[in-house]
């Protein structure tokens, strides 16, 4: 010990003798969480010869300067992870990237830190969703959450039913994946939302692109990622409370987790979420019927060494959400008259109820976890998860069947998975898993509604394999392919009609089984082989910039709502048939992702372009005509789709220096603690979509658009800060035109042909937002108080399936108060 | 921490028996559309000759199916006479066939019956009322005038607003039926 002390000493004195002149060159880098490249903050990287001290900063970057050409120790430490040395040589400016060791950190908690340019280790597009953002959200939805990420944005049902978009596609699209557990919530309907409570995520991590294989090929639009918080081994009780008001819906929201922690490697975690609101307000307006009640419940309890570990979680979710009253209309002359009013068609007074129409989603998981350790290798961990979905949606009606529900369907879903990793290997990490699901969807016969999803049996059994291999430090390679075979097996009534005008008694005789009535049971079965690739390099400069292309390929086979809708839509007055003869779609996805980090600017850019062939998508075919009236038919055809667009995140901080009082070792250290003063954000999207086939824009691309933040912290008085939010949103120009035209009587009993525009998109609108938080300093307790469109702005949405109805929400007053423990 | 490794195993075990144990197999049973509207019907009764009935008749037995509603009128509308106006609304896609005026008129304070004529010298005055006493439009009384052809819109909404001025356009509410007929007065 002492010898080596004395020649590294020798070493540093010979270099300083003999380079005197020269002592300028700079080390930089990160230092990153070597588990999952996550920055690490306030990292202490001491340099042994300079017995000075440096801190990471809050993206894990540090910079050390003044160096002389020569041989340096340093100790890298941080208060969750081991200490680590390194020796290095330095002849010219260079980086070196510091991953700390993992096995420690996933134990401990770690500081998991905001960083847009998430997972440094990976080529893939991702963005992540920090605590202290999810926190803000504790009253809003997932889907409102998610829309804060440049390139996600949400398509509405109201205000309560958010669904997320990424990069311009949605649904079955669309991976949520929830502690590991792939989502199976009915999300092929574009009026379903996810059933997830948002607050027991601790951070939601979001993949634009098919490369999150582990998770399912068929994400062609994006994976999301919903992540707990972390299992720490000491004896601890960790958590927090969140209550919330708002004036618009005059209702609020509470929630509480708690997670007990024992350094034997027993946990327990639970989240409770409750939230009330009434009808939500536009400038003008009560919106009637929008009120909505949502109680939810995650309990988990496991044990957890760093060898072995198994746990069991339950969680439970559960809505009732109000369907604006004016938006359940009979026929296309209803649609005319509720465009043509320019607000809706009825308008009562503000209350709590919720009436028909109204969703009521309830969602129960239960899952199970082990994992085993293996040494010099990795780990592999087994899941078993039940999740029972059932949705209930209640419409206008008449007589003995008011307060029935319409649709009521059960969906249960059973998932197993072995999956492996091997990441023991200087430079290669390898992953593969296999897993198997079974569903088996059940809609209730009592509605006295012919069923909008008729019963199946689906199965699904798939393998993975990837790798990430890291030759330097300067580049980041990874790829991996996915396989699955699914099969779907039905068994529907047809109208004997609708069944022979499709042309199926030829096309598709083999699946009849009998004749009831005016109805012909049938029997589709179909099998899809599914097949998804990924693959990926990343090119890290010096000075913090860093390249990543990745290209993922993956195949979707058609949902049930895609083969099997059958009916009249009520929202949009449509009738709207699925396909037996869809193939799978196939989706070629390229994403380019330049990240900068100079001084205290950091950005980031990412274009993309994906190719689909065979797109699924709903086209206006015809009108028919019921004793309704007339209604404009809409059914899935497969077109060819090429979607492209760039996501823009732009960040400068303005920071003010004083020495810091804290962390020093020794009295000629000199620590400088860097405060934020102002920080300015700013994300900008576009999309381009294009039905190629045809040569006109895909429906519902969402436009343009801009969000500005500028934050000054510390304003007046310490940890008191304001917000300034700006959103901007530019009309889309570029839709297709679905317009139809349908006769309705007018008051004199003559037949005028009206157009219906149901193509024409809403005009751009901009938004203020302005906000004020203080945190006191010894509570962890944090107050917001903040103000959604603040000028009281009337807008429409073009991503709102109630555009044609009523105006968005106004202004909304909140204030939230967050007391962590 | 035996215990805990011996049940770690066997949890997938547990886990197999969950996936082969969750299947039934009940049959799928036919729903039919229980408040269906297959079918409108005005009777117009001569009240001074009660052999002299006109039946107007929309049928669209299929529904929501791409088939088309199938009109038929039987008998002629005479000029300058008065007419007793009765309309049903049926549900013919069941058997029996089921008559959903009877829940119009149960629940009366929520429907109502629009009649809209491009006929000259034609008068249709609804002669029934709801609970509130109002307008409800089951029941009429058709006042013809000289020769005339045009058209009648028989149009049933569901929870309109009431009173209303007996447009369409101000009641409002949602449209359960609606059928235009050819109406010539000879």
């Amino acid at each position: 010990m002492f010898t080596k002390q004395l020649v590294a000493i020798a070493v540093f004195l010979s270099f300083c003798f003999s380079n005197a002149q020269e002592c300028t060159l700079v080390l930089q880098g990160k230092v990153i969480d070597f588990h999952d490249s996550k920055p690490l903050e306030l990292a202490q990287i001491y340099v042994v010869q300079l017995q000075k001290t440096y801190i990471s900063n809050a993206d894990g970057s540090y910079k050390i300067s003044g160096l002389c050409p020569g041989t340096y120790d340093i100790n890298v430490s941080h208060y969750d992870c081991e200490t680590k040395k390194i020796t290095f040589e330095i002849g010219q400016n260079r980086t070196l990237n510091i991953s700390l060791e993992h096995h420690i950190s996933e134990l401990e908690t770690v500081n998991v830190l905001a960083d847009v340019h998430d997972n440094h280790a990976s080529t893939q597009s991702s963005t992540r969703i920090n605590a202290e953002k999810i926190q803000e959200y504790s009253g809003g939805s997932l889907g409102d959450a998610l829309a804060t990420v440049p390139g996600v944005s949400s398509l509405k049902t109201g205000n309560s039913v958010v669904k997320p978009v990424v990069h311009g596609l949605y649904g079955s699209r669309v991976a949520i994946v929830n502690d590991g557990l792939r989502q199976q919530d009915q999300e092929w309907g574009i009026e379903h939302a996810p059933n997830i409570d948002l607050n027991t995520a601790s951070n939601i991590q979001i993949i634009k692109g098919a490369s999150a294989l582990r998770y399912g090929g068929d994400a062609i639009g994006g994976t999301i990622l919903i992540e707990p918080a972390r299992v720490i081994s000491k004896d601890t009780l960790r958590g927090h409370a969140i209550l919330q008001g708002q004036t618009n819906g005059r209702g609020g929201s509470a929630t509480t987790t708690i997670n007990k922690y024992r350094a034997s490697g027993w946990y327990q975690q639970a989240t409770l979420t409750y939230k009330k609101l009434g009808d939500f307000e536009a400038p003008d307006y009560v919106l009637s019927n929008t009120g909505s009640e949502t109680a939810a419940v995650n309990l988990g309890v496991g044990f957890k060494t760093f060898e072995y570990g198994a746990s069991a979680k339950y969680s439970f979710y559960n809505s009732d959400i109000g369907i604006l009253r004016a938006s359940h209309i009979g026929n296309a002359g209803d649609l005319v008259r509720s465009i043509n009013s320019r607000q809706p068609l009825i308008i009562n007074e503000f209350t709590y109820d919720i009436d028909a129409p109204k969703q009521q989603v309830a969602h129960h998981g239960l899952q199970f976890n082990v994992f085993k350790r293996f040494a010099g290798l990795g780990k592999l961990s087994m899941d078993y998860s039940f999740q029972f979905n059932n949705r209930k949606e209640f419409d206008i009606r008449r007589g003995a069947n008011v307060g029935l529900a319409s649709l009521d369907i059960d969906l249960q879903t059973q998932n197993i998975s072995l999956y492996g990793i091997a990441d023991a290997f200087e430079n290669t990490t390898y992953e593969a898993g296999i897993d198997y699901m079974n569903q088996l969807n059940r809609p209730n016969a009592a509605t006295g509604v012919r069923r909008l999803i008729p019963d199946y049996d689906a199965n699904k059994i798939g393998a993975f394999a990837s790798l990430t291999h890291e030759p330097s430090e300067k580049w980041v390679l990874d790829a991996g392919m996915r396989y699955d075979r699914y099969d779907i097996n039905a068994t529907k009534f047809y109208l004997q009609s609708r069944w022979e005008d499709l042309g199926y008694e030829v096309q598709f005789a083999a699946f009849e089984i009998g004749e009831q009535g005016n109805q012909i049971l049938t029997n589709p079965a179909f099998q899809y082989d599914l097949f998804a690739f990924t693959a990926g390099a990343k090119y890290l400069w010096d000075r913090h910039y860093d390249l990543a292309l990745n290209l993922s390929s993956a195949n979707r086979a058609p949902n049930p709502s895609e083969l099997f809708s059958d009916g009249l839509h009520h929202a949009l007055a449509t009738i709207e048939l699925g396909r037996l003869d869809l193939k799978k779609e196939q989706s070629y996805k390229v994403n380019a992702t330049f990240h900068g980090n100079e001084g205290d600017l950091d950005f980031e850019i990412n274009p993309y372009i994906n190719f689909v062939t065979d797109f699924m998508q709903l086209i206006p075919t015809g009108i028919e005509t019921t004793i309704r009236g007339a209604f404009p038919v809409f059914q899935y055809e497969q077109i060819n789709a090429r979607l492209y667009g760039v996501d823009v995140h732009a960040s400068y901080d303005f920071w003010t220096k004083r020495p810091a009082k804290e962390m020093k070792t020794n009295p000629d250290e000199i620590v400088d603690e860097l405060t934020k003063l102002v920080s300015l954000e700013s994300n900008i999207s576009y999309i381009h979509g294009t039905d190629s086939s045809n040569g006109i824009p895909l429906i519902d691309m969402p436009p343009f658009q801009m969000e500005t933040q500028l934050i000054w912290y510390n304003a007046f008085v310490k940890r008191l800060d304001f917000r300034l939010a700006n959103q901007t949103v530019l009309q889309q120009n570029r839709f297709p035109n679905n317009n139809y035209d349908v006769s309705i009587p007018d008051d004199q009993g003559q037949l005028i042909t009206s157009t219906v525009d149901i193509s024409s998109t809403p005009a751009a609108y901009s938004l203020w937002n302005v906000g004020v938080s203080y945190a006191f300093a010894k509570a962890n307790t944090k107050i917001n108080l903040s103000t959604n469109n603040l000028f009281n702005t009337q807008y429409r949405n073009y991503l709102n399936r109630q555009r044609f109805y009523a105006n968005e929400v106004g202004r909304d007053i909140q204030l939230q108060i967050i007391y962590n423990f | 921490m035996k215990t805990m490794k011996k049940s770690i195993l066997a949890l997938p075990l547990v886990a197999v028996f969950f996936m082969t144990s969750c299947t039934d197999d009940d049959p799928v049973t036919i729903i039919n559309e229980e408040e269906l509207i297959t079918t409108v019907e005005l009777e117009l009764t001569n009240s001074t000759d009660a052999t002299n009935v006109v039946l107007f008749k929309s049928v669209d037995i299929d529904g929501e199916g791409p088939d088309d509603p199938v009109i038929t009128i039987t008998g002629t509308v005479n000029t300058n006479s008065a007419y007793l106006g009765e309309v049903r609304f049926l549900n013919e896609s069941i058997a029996p066939s089921e008559d959903i005026t009877e829940e119009v008129i149960e629940e009366s304070n929520e429907h109502e019956v629009f009649y809209i004529t491009s006929v000259n010298e034609l008068t249709i005055t609804k002669t029934d009322v709801d609970n509130n006493g109002n307008p409800l439009g089951v029941v009429t009384s058709f006042q013809t005038g000289a020769v005339g052809t045009g058209t009648l819109t028989v149009v049933l909404r569901h929870e309109p607003t009431k009173p209303n001025d007996n447009t369409l356009s101000g009641a409002g509410g949602e449209t359960d039926a609606e059928v235009t007929f050819t109406f010539e007065v000879e």
